[in-house]
């Protein structure tokens, strides 16, 4: 079952993982951050790709 | 507009795959370049002209956009006119001796991609993870059995990751030596000591005459290979690269052969290089071992970081699909920009002290592994393998210390440590 606390979303382009629990706190992003209340222009971090081409995991 | 031109005696030693055997001039080089010319053109007798791309944020900024900034129309790495028409010649037409997702535009890019993108997502690798813990414990355990000095380049950082995406592919123990000799002639074609016997390094059309030599030789070995996996398919990259499909048809062969290329030789050498270069800085800094072993938490940044201080791959090439004003600078259809990767993992506005190793730097903004739609599909694995080896030798290694001179490939392409020799001390299991 996926939870509001456990929702990990993966970039489409380099399967970066965005965990929400985990947050980014080395780009001000702290733990707990849903990742629809991160800014409209955050882009991954390791590639550029924008935040509209992440994709929900699954459990 | 005119166009800034650099003096061709300051960026000449750039196209020189000797100058690359010298950190300390690539980096002064690219220094003075980042404050001079940070986004200016080098005409070069031989080549066409480039732009020098220093910066960091316009690296990023070109390698977001696939659509503007080509891969397949021209040569994807730095080539003479002389070598860019060999490759034309040998090919059928094609700028590019291999055709790997390096080389390939969208969408076939994303479409080749595709064959292979789910095994290296890091859900996909976990189940690697022991594999991967018994390669590094094997390997470490074979440095502690030396007599406390080895060439931690040529006996560990190059055979690790070499064993460990050989097996993934589906290539025989027995084989991997040769993989590894194959991928020396490609990516070190000019260096004396890992070039192709007989290689004439003076040579300007040397390069391509190598590359089309290592494409033939990985086209025999892996006709068989494609063969097998298609009459008796198992659980390897080998079965989805022979099996894959792109838009619903079978690969087109020089890409298929392509693929394995990449994997059978990016897929190590580049994390080679980078443990290799770690291994160096190591030894040159003992208080950073102290401070490893102290705080094991800092190994993955260890590792971030030594991706950043490596920067194995120097340089590629993208050509402009249409007019660009980039850095204030008007870049015109069809030129050809030179994307120093080297340079901007050391750009002074994105790294505090750059020329300093520092595991604590976070965020680690490089982007050694590329960025945009063509970044690296094995990082993952890559970052894996390296957290790995660490975690296992950094508790057991007392001390060490480099034992002679570690010296440099000459590669104005892929580049790290040849030799790293060192003189340690470690504890048993």
């Amino acid at each position: 079952m996926i939870t509001a606390a456990s929702r990990r979303w993966q970039c489409q382009t380099c399967s970066d993982i965005y965990d929400e629990a985990r947050g980014l706190p080395e780009y001000g992003i702290a733990p707990g951050t849903r990742f629809e209340d991160l800014p409209d222009d955050w882009v991954c971090p390791l590639c550029g790709t924008s935040k509209s081409d992440f994709a929900l995991l699954a459990g | 507009m005119t166009r800034p031109l650099i003096p061709t005696e300051l960026i000449a030693p750039a196209f020189n795959p000797a100058t690359f055997g010298k950190r300390g001039e690539v980096h002064e080089l690219f220094r003075r370049l980042r404050r001079d010319y940070p986004l200016a053109v080098a005409e070069v007798p031989g080549f066409d002209p480039h732009w020098i791309v220093t910066k960091h944020a316009d690296l990023r900024e070109i390698t977001r956009q696939d659509k503007l900034f080509l891969n397949s129309v021209r040569s994807k790495t730095l080539a003479s006119q002389v070598a860019e028409q060999l490759m034309r010649d040998y090919s059928g037409g094609s700028p590019h001796i291999f055709r790997t997702l390096v080389h390939m535009d969208e969408p076939e890019h994303a479409a080749y991609r595709q064959v292979t993108q789910a095994e290296f997502m890091p859900q996909s690798l976990e189940k690697l993870d022991g594999q991967i813990r018994a390669a590094a414990r094997r390997h470490i355990e074979r440095m502690a059995s030396m007599d406390g000095t080895c060439d931690f380049a040529t006996d560990i950082a190059f055979v690790y990751p070499l064993e460990i995406i050989l097996d993934i592919i589906g290539v025989p123990a027995q084989d991997h030596a040769r993989m590894l000799q194959l991928t020396q002639w490609l990516f070190s074609y000019a260096d004396p000591d890992l070039c192709r016997p007989g290689a004439n390094t003076t040579d300007p059309a040397e390069i391509i005459k190598t590359w089309d030599i290592v494409y033939r030789e990985f086209k025999e070995y892996y006709s068989g290979v494609i063969q097998d996996r298609r009459t008796c398919p198992r659980a390897d990259i080998a079965t989805l690269i022979a099996n894959g499909k792109v838009n619903g048809c079978s690969m087109e062969e020089r890409a298929m052969i392509s693929y394995f290329v990449i994997a059978s030789t990016a897929g190590h050498d580049t994390t080679a290089a980078t443990t290799a270069s770690a291994m160096w800085v190591l030894a040159e800094q003992p208080e950073l071992l102290a401070r490893l072993k102290a705080k094991p938490d800092l190994i993955p940044g260890f590792v971030e970081e030594s991706i950043r201080w490596a920067t194995p791959v120097q340089q590629f090439v993208r050509s402009a699909a249409e007019d660009y004003t980039l850095h204030g600078q008007r870049i015109a259809q069809g030129d050809l920009l030179y994307l120093s990767y080297v340079s901007a993992n050391r750009d002074e506005e994105v790294f505090d002290d750059p020329y300093t190793f520092m595991p604590e730097r976070s965020p680690n903004k490089h982007i050694a592994l590329g960025y945009g739609g063509h970044v690296c599909l094995g990082q993952h694995l890559a970052r894996r393998e390296m957290r790995m080896l660490w975690e296992e030798l950094i508790p057991r290694l007392g001390s060490v210390e480099m034992a002679g001179e570690g010296r440099m490939s000459e590669s104005e392409f892929v580049c790290g440590p040849k030799s790293v020799p060192i003189r340690y001390r470690m504890s048993k299991a």
